[in-house]
């Protein structure tokens, strides 16, 4: 829209012509790389940590990145928040350099894996101070009480648990409610009700339009609180998309007490496991059906019986077996994922 | 930048090993010389060894284990993450370090004064900001080598020693030796720009001695430029 539309259309579609669209990519990574240099005097050769790496977060969405052990999450994250310059690819975050700290820093809030807190200071200092070099303004104390940490305000760092310390961090990297969070690992060490409270400030702020680039160990919680996830092995994002599209054609499990025979069941076993009857499914709302009917037509009662879908543990256990190399043909991204890339110049 | 230097302070001050150390320690040094001083010699002599054994003591040990400490926490890359500069994060850090160390001198200079008053408070003030640039910038290039705050009384040791050396050549005049090495050692140009300026006469010897002093000074910061790093080496 031109200025003259601008003053044609009057202040109100001004407003929603500069209104950031839920489709603005905030973070657009392509063919990023990097590689850790070898230390001198070693006969080491650079580490690549992270290996062509496409990636698009859209405004208001939760991504989640999640991997093996030293798959390049943390890399990826700081290359991404502009810690660490990439080897090679082009990033942008909400629009510019990640490592501009006057124009794009004071709209980013970052949450390390590392504390990096000083032991010497109280929380209500840390948070302060985090604060007043953030660029963004916000109440301390009101924040303390928010992420649940206020009955430890004066309390010095250095007599903080782990828990307790990845609160603090979470408080800096949310001071101001900044467009942008990455949150690494946020709720390591962090008992189950400070989790929940951890994912509620997040949802508030969602709701509010903040974006979350994250990684995390708990698949329960990726699956339950990113809109969008990738997973990374040996350097590169192997899969991303929704978590239907990632388990999309994945196999299903039902599972139950063999009543008595089984020659005649109408489903094919895929083995027996714990005294458990296993049937491995794509389709299992059709075999479940068919199952049920065999068993009230043979007057069998089926115990135990569970059906359990395709998740993410699937897929993050079977990354593991791939190679360093390997490229999953067909599911690197999805279909719609890839159309998300074409409309964001990606 | 503010903000970081209160933080910093406060640091200092909880910090009871550091306190001691950056607080207690050069002071204690200062009026030791000033107490062993001979009273025969003027006091130029005395407050130029004072100025560089407590610079190197205050501000270059002192902000190298700072420094060090400050990176090994991560302390440093929080502080990388936010919307301050480089600039601000270093001057932030060292300015509480430098300022106490600044005090110092002006109390034992102080107590010097009050029986024997520099000639020209003008030079000595140049001269002491110079010292403090050199020892700043090789606090930060020796930072940048020091993995902990335990290693730094390992890697400042060299350029104490080598300060300590060129304090004690300047003031002991019996030890002779060339002149020019003894001004281009780190702080023996500057102990003899204060002696200089705190007795009056001849200056000039300050052309050299100030471009000696500068000379280290640009130095420091040329090597922290060099040197420096903000992350633990993984």
């Amino acid at each position: 829209m031109s200025p003259r539309h601008y003053a044609a259309a009057g202040t109100e579609a001004i407003v929603e012509a500069m209104r950031p669209s839920t489709q603005d990519p905030v973070i657009e990574a392509r063919g990023v790389s990097f590689a850790y240099r070898a230390r001198s005097g070693s006969a080491k050769t650079p580490h690549v940590a992270v290996r062509n790496v496409d990636l698009a977060v859209r405004r208001g969405e939760i991504y989640a990145l999640l991997g093996t052990n030293g798959a390049g999450k943390t890399t990826t994250l700081e290359v991404l928040e502009g810690h660490r310059a990439a080897t090679s690819g082009t990033i942008t975050v909400l629009g510019g350099d990640p490592s501009d700290r006057r124009r794009i820093r004071p709209r980013m809030g970052i949450m390390l894996q590392d504390s990096g807190l000083a032991a010497e200071l109280s929380v209500r200092e840390s948070v302060a101070l985090a604060g007043a070099i953030s660029g963004r303004g916000d109440d301390v104390d009101k924040l303390l009480d928010r992420v649940g940490i206020s009955h430890r305000s004066r309390t010095r760092v250095a007599q903080l648990s782990g828990g307790e310390k990845r609160r603090v961090d979470f408080a800096m990297a949310v001071w101001g409610s900044p467009e942008l969070v990455f949150l690494d690992e946020p709720t390591t060490g962090l008992d189950p009700a400070a989790r929940d409270a951890l994912w509620t400030v997040v949802a508030e702020l969602k709701a509010d339009g903040v974006t979350f680039l994250l990684t995390t160990h708990y698949l329960e919680e990726a699956e339950k609180h990113a809109d969008r996830v990738g997973l990374m092995h040996a350097g590169s994002i192997r899969r991303q998309g929704t978590l239907a599209d990632l388990t999309e054609g994945g196999l299903s499990t039902i599972r139950f007490v063999p009543p008595g025979a089984l020659d005649d069941i109408p489903i094919p076993l895929a083995r027996t496991q714990n005294g458990l009857a296993v049937i491995e499914t794509t389709d299992a709302q059709r075999d479940l059906a068919a199952l049920l009917e065999w068993a009230a037509g043979q007057g069998y009662p089926l115990r135990r019986l569970t059906v359990q879908e395709s998740g993410l543990d699937d897929i993050f256990r079977a990354l593991g077996h791939e190679a360093p190399g390997h490229e999953a043909p067909g599911r690197e991204v999805p279909r719609n994922e890839a159309a998300a890339h074409e409309g964001t110049g990606l | 930048m503010n903000a970081i230097a209160i933080a910093e302070s406060r640091m200092l001050l909880r910090n009871r090993l550091v306190s001691g150390c950056a607080i207690l320690l050069p002071l204690a040094f200062g009026l030791l010389l000033y107490a062993s001083r001979d009273t025969h010699k003027p006091g130029g002599a005395i407050a130029g060894v004072q100025t560089v054994l407590m610079i190197a003591m205050g501000t270059y040990v002192t902000a190298t284990t700072t420094l060090a400490a400050r990176r090994q926490t991560l302390f440093l890359k929080r502080m990388r993450g936010a919307a301050v500069s480089d600039k601000e994060i270093i001057t932030g850090l060292l300015l509480p370090v430098v300022a106490v160390n600044i005090v110092q001198i002006g109390v034992v200079f102080a107590i010097l004064a009050a029986t024997d008053a520099p000639a020209d408070p003008l030079l000595l003030a140049v001269a002491v900001i110079l010292a403090e640039a050199m020892f700043t910038g090789l606090a930060l290039a020796t930072a940048g080598f020091t993995n902990s705050p335990e290693h730094a009384q390992y890697t400042t040791a060299p350029v104490f020693l080598v300060t300590l050396a060129a304090a004690v050549w300047f003031q002991v005049t019996s030890l002779g030796g060339p002149i020019a090495v003894k001004r281009a050692l780190p702080g023996g140009a500057v102990a003899e720009l204060v002696s200089t300026a705190w007795n009056g006469g001849g200056l000039g010897a300050v052309p050299v001695l100030l471009a000696a002093s500068l000379g280290w000074a640009i130095a420091g910061v040329l090597a922290a430029r060099a040197c420096f790093r903000w992350e633990p080496r993984r």
